[in-house]
């Protein structure tokens, strides 16, 4: 279990993280979204130690992140955004390396070994050097050696983050595979997808703080059957703001030079109407994109951006 | 203590994947030894240096020919070949370098010695070489000094000889009875002598060769060049995430660098093994105890290894950390006895370069080689150095904990 109470980071100046609470309890896949910078890895990093908050609160299975880390960093399992792993070495020499740091032994450390190299369908290529591996191949493993040692709490830091289709299949079914085990699970990503299909909570960050957190349920409530309805073209940004939101019930949640984007309920009843009042603001229009509402719609809702600026 | 071997075994499994930096490292003493071997020829640690005396004899008399046949002659025909010239040539040869000194004999010289008069001899050296026109000096000052009293105490007999015909059987007589009495009155003081000079043969094996002259200074240049190479390898685990990883987890840094710090100490171990035995085998350098060699340059390896950490860990990046750590190895290095021995440093150099980890590493290890070791000296210098390492380990921890993780 994860308990994160008025977390606050600073780095100088710069305020990473500011405020954040939630907890993640076992069994359960806990989405943690925001674009970059929004403060996501620093959180994690508070969580796994690797940095010291600057105010609140961390613990992890009860254990204080800060004042009792071995203990705590013992139940977790982190799988980093980057791959982290002894590219000369085998899979099985850094399994058995990142085994015996999180302090396992032998005759349970080879076990295991065979057992996360099945379940990552790396067997066939146990032995060889992973600087042979290819992209997807590495990030399994990286998420391999974050599970070796059977952790409690799984802390997975946009562990897809640029794997082909069929790998990307089997590091989610192996994420389930792990909540289901009855491990606690914080999950980051970039894929608004993933986090619909495979997160029971989620958690929406957007500049170091927490603007909406709950089920997917819960949040699509929040959008309240709202449309989202984005424009590209060339628009004068003020001129094509003014315009559109005399139609009724527009929100403009972005304008710019090249996009607008708006939020409506019935849009394709109101389609007409704005299309007018954008030709009388002088815009060009050259495409037209109409989305369901979605955690993608909701994200950009809150946090006026889309996940992967 | 057992992520300590579980690391060190990481980094010895990774070193096993890059065979040619072992090679590298390996083969970097074997060539120093193969050079030795070349440069000094089959004759491994007996050979002497060769240098070129000229000498214009201007006088050419029994004397002069005898002064000057004295460099051909024993030990130093050995280590000089005498060349005669006359005094402009051998000047300009000098000049050009073509030498180690120029001895010009002036005219007067066997006059001056049997008649108690002033002479001057003209000595020129070569300042491109600093051991054998030293040795040509100090062997010319004996021989000046020997005539002085040769002079003072024989000279009336000497110039009795110089009468320029030949003696009559009463001038033999003479020259009999005085050198008697000359005899009798210089007994009191020899026999017993009272001015004695006590000579310490050095056994041949023990003696200092050429060899073993260049021999530590190339071997630390080694060591000193591979800790700097080895001390920026943290970059990588830096810049491939493993340390922000391990960070993560319940192992501890301070036995994640003890282990890379066995694994550093164990390939010195084996290039200083290495590097000792070839330098014995090929080259004739003396070793007397092959291992207390090898372990010497092991110790001496690690610790420079740590000196540099943490200028490594401290350094904005990799580059930053091979530009830091040569900018310190290699006035280290030229101070430190490591380019050149001591013996041919300028004193004041010496002086400070004897100081210098590498330079207390380099002079205990001749005395290892020679076993000529002072353990009083030995163990303060190896304190020294273990206290500076430590010094260093917890430098280079600190900043491993903190902003080189980040």
């Amino acid at each position: 279990m994860i308990e994160v109470e008025q977390l606050r980071k600073s780095f100088g100046e710069l305020t990473a993280v500011d405020g954040v609470s939630f907890s993640a309890r076992p069994g359960e896949i806990f989405g943690l979204l925001g674009p970059n910078g929004a403060g996501k890895t620093t959180t994690i990093g508070c969580i796994s130690g690797l940095l010291t908050p600057t105010a609140g609160h961390v613990r992890v299975m009860g254990h204080d992140a800060v004042h009792d880390g071995p203990a705590a960093r013992e139940a977790l399992g982190v799988a980093p955004q980057e791959i982290a792993l002894y590219e000369d070495l085998s899979a099985i020499e850094n399994l058995s390396f990142w085994g015996g740091a999180q302090r396992m032994r032998n005759p349970l450390l080879k076990q295991r070994i065979q057992e996360v190299l099945e379940i990552t369908g790396l067997q066939d290529r146990a032995r060889e050097p992973v600087k042979r591996f290819s992209g997807g191949m590495k990030r399994r493993l990286n998420l391999a050696c974050a599970i070796v040692h059977s952790p409690k709490v799984l802390l997975l830091d946009e562990p897809t983050v640029g794997v082909d289709p069929q790998s990307r299949v089997r590091l989610l079914e192996l994420v389930r595979s792990e909540a289901q085990a009855g491990r606690c699970v914080l999950y980051t990503t970039h894929y608004m997808e993933e986090a619909e299909t495979l997160c029971d909570q989620l958690a929406i960050m957007d500049h170091g703080k927490l603007i909406a957190a709950g089920t997917l349920s819960e949040l699509r409530s929040m959008l309240a059957e709202r449309d989202l309805l984005r424009f590209s073209g060339v628009f004068a940004p003020a001129a094509a703001r003014t315009a559109v939101e005399r139609v009724e019930g527009v929100e403009v949640l972005q304008a710019d030079e090249g996009l607008l984007i708006l939020s409506l309920a019935e849009a394709s009843r109101k389609l007409p109407a704005i299309f007018a009042a954008l030709a009388a603001a002088r815009a060009d229009v050259r495409g037209t994109t109409l989305t369901q509402p979605s955690l993608e719609s909701l994200f950009i809702r809150l946090t006026g951006k889309e996940l992967r600026e | 203590m057992r992520f300590v071997w579980i690391s060190a075994l990481k980094d010895l499994r990774i070193l096993r994947r890059d065979p040619f930096s072992v090679l590298t490292w390996v083969g970097i003493p074997l060539c120093i030894g193969l050079l030795i071997h070349l440069v000094f020829g089959g004759s491994g640690g007996q050979a002497k240096p060769q240098g070129l005396l000229l000498v214009a004899d201007q006088d050419d008399t029994f004397v002069s020919r005898m002064l000057a046949g004295a460099f051909g002659s024993d030990q130093l025909g050995k280590m000089f070949t005498v060349e005669k010239v006359d005094a402009a040539e051998g000047r300009a040869r000098i000049d050009r370098g073509d030498g180690s000194a120029l001895l010009v004999i002036p005219k007067g010289l066997q006059d001056a010695l049997l008649n108690s008069r002033p002479y001057r001899l003209r000595l020129f050296t070569n300042a491109g070489q600093r051991i054998l026109p030293k040795i040509a000096e100090e062997t010319l000052q004996g021989m000046v000094d020997g005539a002085f009293y040769l002079q003072r105490v024989a000279g009336d007999q000497l110039r009795g000889l110089d009468s320029g015909r030949e003696p009559s059987e009463a001038d033999v007589v003479l020259r009999a009875i005085q050198t008697r009495r000359l005899a009798m009155d210089m007994r009191r003081y020899l026999s017993p002598p009272l001015i004695e000079l006590e000579t310490t043969v050095v056994e041949e094996a023990h003696s200092a060769s050429t060899a073993n002259f260049f021999f530590p200074n190339m071997i630390f240049l080694a060591l000193l060049l591979m800790a700097n190479g080895l001390s920026t390898d943290i970059w990588k685990e830096r810049t491939q995430g493993t340390l922000r990883r391990l960070a993560m987890s319940p192992a501890s840094i301070a036995a994640f660098l003890a282990g890379r710090l066995a694994m550093v100490a164990l390939v010195y171990g084996a290039v200083g093994l290495t590097a000792v035995a070839a330098a014995k085998y090929l080259a004739g350098v003396t070793v007397v105890n092959l291992a207390a060699a090898a372990g010497w340059a092991a110790l001496s390896g690690t610790v420079f290894y740590l000196l540099l950490l943490p200028l490594a860990v401290f350094s904005s990046g990799q580059r930053g950390a091979d530009v830091r750590g040569n900018l310190l190895v290699f006035p280290l290095a030229m101070a430190g006895g490591c380019f050149f021995p001591f013996e041919v440093m300028p004193d004041w150099l010496a002086r400070i370069g004897r100081w210098t980890p590498n330079g207390l590493a380099v002079v205990q290890f001749k005395d290892v080689l020679l076993g000529s070791v002072h353990p009083a000296h030995l163990a303060a210098v190896m304190a020294g150095l273990a206290a500076a390492g430590l010094l260093a380990y917890w430098l280079a921890l600190r900043g491993l904990r903190g902003a080189f993780l980040r």
